[in-house]
């Protein structure tokens, strides 16, 4: 009984490669750049680019490949379930139908927009999972600040953003432990989470919830005490420990992903898409 | 139901950069109707241990059998071998799920395929085993309940699941010391008078010193010391350095010994030492 194995969101995995030393601001930079290259990508050839892309990063990051990708197992089934409705409902006028089954018919526009959004959402999650993979807590919440710090003339309150952000990420794993305990706890007086059906199984998760959502607000609020207590009143007059400051690996990075941006560009114009 | 650990071994994040070793090959058994203490630091591996004897955990290297049943056997009934094998866990907030006392204790037996009637006869004796009023408590929120009386309230879940071996897993922290003592006799009166095996995890030598006729020491997953309570309290040095406490009256008696007073060893109880001062003291006098 162990589910926080295969949490990596919002894990920090301490390192001293390149690429965890780079400002943390280059990284969320370099990230969002890769996100919207995978959201306006229509090409299989623009996906194999991003893939090797991710894996060069895992690769000089000195991440385990197998960890690195771990928290993609648990969205599998999920994914599979889009890919699935993808393939049967997407409606597309003048496109190949590819075989019937009942009263649906699968695409093959519908099995293309299966596989794009299959792929997005893995990248997706890869990439954040990097970013966090390599980038420790503080240094994230610092570099998001100070890259939302333009934000609070025109009245967003970037900080208390970015502590709800940060806090959020935190809260994943804690509450997959708190997950753990419960179970744990309702295992013990005889629920068998490990037998039984699909609709056994998704009933007896119910009363995990409850005590779920207690712990959760329970937590919350400890955690406004914690930080009331240490005089925590929002973003107004916070300075910070660390100052944040540009280095060669920096540009080096920069440079890169310009590279790669343009490369993406390129192979997005020059392929049709869905090859 | 005897309870026999076999050269086991467990670790957590297998597969990932935060792989660690809690246990290493651990190896005991506990008979009938014993009242063991388990003590270590924190971090040594107590909880994790203790969460093998009810199948929390299923070994993966080692073997595990309650009541000559392997664990890890697949044709193992679990559901019911958790249920014969009690665990009250360190906090009773992720034990207490239902909305009220009487629900939640009566959600064990409810999943045992019990008639409604007998269901509401365990919930009864349960909670009078505990020492909560059946009809004041039978309908309270779990939310308006005390620190004790919520430990209580946890402990009648697991009782009312009939248990033969209860694990409790620091059922004291965070009590005042009345609350504390009200659970403790709870505790002694379900080993001396229904011979339920206990497993009694505990940060507090006291507690264990008082209680637990055998007592195994664990540090860094390991066991150091595993023997009758008064021989592994007489080990004073060594459990200093694993950096655990000594109970108060070993410390007492422990002092005095260094002033000069002869006192017998093996003494835990307050009753005892006073005994065994008395009569240090009036030999004292009879040499002067």
């Amino acid at each position: 009984m162990e589910l926080t194995k295969n949490i990596t969101l919002g894990v920090y995995l301490p390192g001293e490669t390149i690429i965890h030393r780079l400002d943390p601001r280059t990284k969320i930079i370099a990230a969002t750049i890769l996100i919207v290259m995978l959201l306006l990508s229509r090409s299989y050839i623009a996906y194999a680019a991003v893939a090797f892309f991710i894996a060069m990063i895992i690769v000089i990051s000195a991440i385990p490949m197998g960890y690195a990708l771990r928290g993609l197992k648990p969205m599998l089934p999920v994914l599979l379930l889009m890919w699935i409705f993808q393939l049967f409902l997407f409606r597309d006028s003048d496109t190949l139908v590819l075989f019937n089954w009942w009263i649906f018919e699968a695409t093959e526009a519908g099995l293309h927009m299966g596989n794009l959004i299959i792929l997005r959402v893995l990248f997706l999650f890869t990439v954040t999972t990097l970013l966090t993979l390599t980038t420790s807590v503080v240094s994230l919440t610092d570099g998001l600040e100070n890259l939302l710090n333009p934000l609070r003339k025109v009245g967003v309150p970037s900080q208390e953003l970015v502590m709800t952000l940060v806090i959020a990420l935190r809260f994943v794993m804690i509450l997959a432990e708190e997950l753990e305990k419960i179970i744990k706890a309702q295992m013990a007086r005889g629920v068998a989470f490990d037998q039984g059906n699909f609709i056994q199984k998704t009933k007896k998760i119910f009363p995990v919830f409850l005590p779920l959502f207690v712990s959760a607000f329970k937590r919350a609020e400890e955690l406004i005490i914690a930080m009331e207590s240490r005089s925590y009143t929002g973003g107004k007059g916070r300075t910070k420990m660390k100052t944040l400051h540009i280095s060669r690996a920096d540009l080096t990075a920069a440079i890169t992903i310009l590279i790669f941006t343009g490369l993406m560009i390129y192979i997005n114009i020059a392929t049709e898409p869905f090859i | 139901m005897p309870i026999e650990v076999i050269n086991l071994s467990h670790s957590y994040k297998i597969g990932t950069p935060f792989e660690h070793k809690v246990l290493h090959n651990i190896s005991l058994s506990i008979k009938d109707s014993q009242f063991v203490g388990i003590i270590g630091p924190t971090r040594s591996g107590k909880t994790t241990l203790a969460q093998h004897f009810n199948a929390l955990h299923i070994p993966k290297q080692g073997k595990i059998l309650i009541d000559n049943e392997d664990t890890a056997d697949k044709k193992t009934d679990l559901v019911k071998l958790r249920h014969r094998v009690g665990y009250v866990f360190q906090n009773p907030d992720y034990q207490l799920f239902a909305p009220t006392v009487g629900e939640d204790i009566a959600f064990g037996p409810s999943h045992q395929k019990l008639h409604r009637t007998e269901i509401d006869k365990l919930v009864q004796e349960s909670m009078h085993q505990v020492g909560l009023d059946f009809d004041t408590f039978r309908n309270r929120d779990i939310f308006a309940l005390s620190g004790g009386q919520k430990r209580r309230a946890a402990i009648a879940g697991v009782l009312a699941c009939r248990p033969k071996v209860l694990v409790l897993d620091d059922i004291t922290a965070g009590l005042d010391p009345r609350g504390r003592e009200e659970i403790l006799n709870v505790i002694k009166d379900l080993h001396q008078n229904q011979k339920i095996t206990i497993l009694f995890i505990s940060n507090s030598m006291d507690e264990v010193a008082l209680l637990a006729e055998r007592i195994i020491v664990i540090d860094q997953g390991m066991i150091k010391m595993d023997d009758l309570t008064r021989n592994v309290f007489a080990r004073t040095e060594e459990l200093r350095s694993i950096g655990l406490e000594l109970p108060e009256v070993t410390v007492a008696l422990e002092n005095l010994r260094s002033a000069g007073f002869h006192l017998p060893n093996g003494i835990l109880s307050v009753d005892e030492a006073i005994e065994a001062i008395a009569a240090a003291l009036q030999e004292k006098g009879a040499h002067h």
